[in-house]
């Protein structure tokens, strides 16, 4: 069932046209207000439109279940009403995978320790984490991650990567990142935003060409073969 | 903590309807034909219970609206329902028709919800905001439609409309009692129905939308079922002030528990703290006193106390 978007605009894209096949994954780039949020919720059916279906379905004809199994957002931040919730309860409200369980979730992600945790003492990188197992649970067809890693300390970027980068985990993944290492080594197909338009949009090798990243971030990005750097 | 004041609240329900400004002894109370049986049964009794279901109503809905709203300052009266109430006594007294004025009343407070709705059902997509504000311009509206109702009506008929916007638990029957236990049971079950969704709008609206529920929808109908239940209330006592501010969020500093968990207990010691002041304004006073002037003047520092304890 692949995702269809067809020439969406609004106050921040434009002509905005793509189409991701089943069970492939993406990453979505772009500079800071280029509209890489919004195409995420505008995938997500959070913002309205008649402009995506899903195998052919308009998104916007779906309601319940029969939405929440097709797609799912992952936002930055976790926000939160009602912080007495604990992390458990929580997660119990996105658990459609039933196969799976709560806490394996969170043993996935290492943070096992606060399946009992009311949501307010959670540290910034502690709630992605638990948005992330959130995202295990739900195992919608199509999860985008919005900056999955903004938060985290290197060793649990490592958790998350390895995560991200394991194929028995989600269906198809959409990451949005500015960690273009993180992009890099995932090696999804690229979709660059640049002031609401589709800049770039091909195969993580093609992205990732010297003279490609030359043209889009003006030799500020060098990829030096197993790494790619920002030179500062 | 909590079950102190579970025990000391069922110990207060237990007593409240033997007391009153008629002392009323135990021995004669178990004669089925004597005053003080008479008092118990057809006035003590029915006032009890009238004061625990409006109480309960009243709480459960705050909490419910405050959920919905985003906004710890809404009360079930936000969205206009008891100036709608209040309107249409007012025309319901000055038209000579004061025996009817419940009627009237719920009319009134059903008339403000629709009209609420009806408006709202234009916004595009769905905005607590704005109907919040709509609430507040209607509720400004209806304050000047009472004061025009006021200039035109006689000195006792003034008083009359002023002694319902005070709130009062004189009138009982068991006819009155049955229709507030029908409310009342119609917004428990309601929210035991919607229990699950109800939890996902506690964590954020784009959660909850992206869990599969109709987020529109689920508030609408929220406020929709809270409104009648408060229209059912306050057209029988009058806009009752504050307990639908102020129990909500007592729990929520003593539970520190997520609202979903809070429902019952609002409406249980909803319930409690309106018989709690009931029994004041029967006690205090000679004549009795006003049933909203001892809900704030009781409520009030106790809430600002809980208010500066919770910040520490």
């Amino acid at each position: 069932m692949p995702l269809h978007i067809t020439d969406y605009s609004d106050e921040i894209l434009h002509n905005i046209s793509f189409r991701l096949e089943a069970g492939s994954h993406l990453c979505i780039l772009g500079a800071n207000g280029a509209g890489k949020t919004t195409l995420a919720k505008v995938l997500c059916g959070l913002i309205d439109t008649k402009a995506v279906t899903i195998d052919g379905k308009l998104l916007h004809d779906l309601h319940g279940t029969a939405r929440a199994k097709v797609v799912n957002y992952i936002p930055a931040k976790l926000e939160i009403f009602d912080t007495h919730m604990s992390v458990e309860e929580l997660l119990a409200l996105s658990h459609f995978d039933t196969a799976l369980h709560i806490g394996d979730a969170l043993e996935r992600l290492q943070i096992a320790h606060l399946q009992e945790h009311p949501c307010r003492t959670l540290s910034s990188g502690e709630s992605q984490l638990v948005l992330t197992a959130s995202a295990l649970l739900h195992n919608a067809r199509y999860t985008l991650f919005d900056e999955p890693t903004a938060n985290l300390d290197p060793m649990r970027m490592r958790t998350l990567f390895a995560l991200l980068s394991d194929e028995h985990v989600l269906k198809s993944k959409i990451v949005i990142t500015h960690n273009l290492e993180l992009a890099f080594k995932l090696g999804f197909d690229i979709l660059y935003l640049e002031e609401g338009r589709i800049r770039f949009y091909g195969s993580a090798e093609r992205f990732f060409a010297q003279s490609q990243l030359d043209a889009l971030y003006h030799g500020s990005v060098k990829n030096l073969g197993d790494h790619v750097v920002v030179s500062l | 903590m909590k079950t102190l004041f579970l025990l000391a609240s069922l110990l207060l329900l237990v007593a409240a309807p033997f007391f009153g400004q008629i002392d009323l002894s135990l021995t004669k109370l178990m004669q089925p034909q004597s005053m003080a049986h008479q008092v118990f049964m057809q006035i003590r009794l029915p006032r009890v219970l009238l004061a625990f279901l409006v109480g309960g109503i009243l709480s459960l809905g705050g909490l419910v609206f405050q959920v919905v709203f985003r906004n710890p300052m809404s009360t079930p009266y936000t969205l206009g329902v008891a100036s709608g109430a209040t309107l249409f006594t007012a025309i319901a007294i000055i038209a000579g028709l004061g025996a009817y004025s419940p009627l009237f009343a719920f009319v009134g407070a059903m008339m403000t919800v629709l009209i609420l709705f009806a408006v709202a059902s234009r916004f595009g997509g769905y905005d607590p905001t704005a109907l919040l504000l709509v609430g507040i311009a209607l509720g400004f509206f209806y304050a000047a439609a009472l004061m025009v109702m006021y200039a035109l009506s006689t000195l006792q008929e003034s008083y009359e409309i002023l002694r319902f916007t005070m709130g009062s638990l004189d009138i009982v029957g068991f006819g009155q009692i049955g229709i507030l236990a029908a409310a009342a049971a119609l917004l428990l079950l309601m929210m035991r129905y919607y229990k699950n969704a109800f939890k996902a709008l506690l964590v954020s609206y784009e959660f909850a939308f992206l869990q599969g529920i109709r987020v529109k929808k689920l508030s609408y109908t929220l406020l929709f079922g809270v409104s009648v239940a408060v229209g059912a209330a306050v057209s029988l006592t009058g806009p009752i002030g504050f307990v639908g501010l102020i129990i909500p969020h007592m729990l929520a500093t003593l539970y520190r528990q997520s609202a979903e968990k809070l429902l019952m207990p609002s409406f249980f010691y909803g319930g409690v703290f309106l018989v709690l002041c009931d029994l004041i304004a029967r006690s205090l006073a000679d004549a009795t006193l006003p049933i909203g002037v001892v809900t704030s003047f009781v409520g009030a520092p106790f809430f600002i106390y809980l208010l500066l304890r919770g910040r520490k």
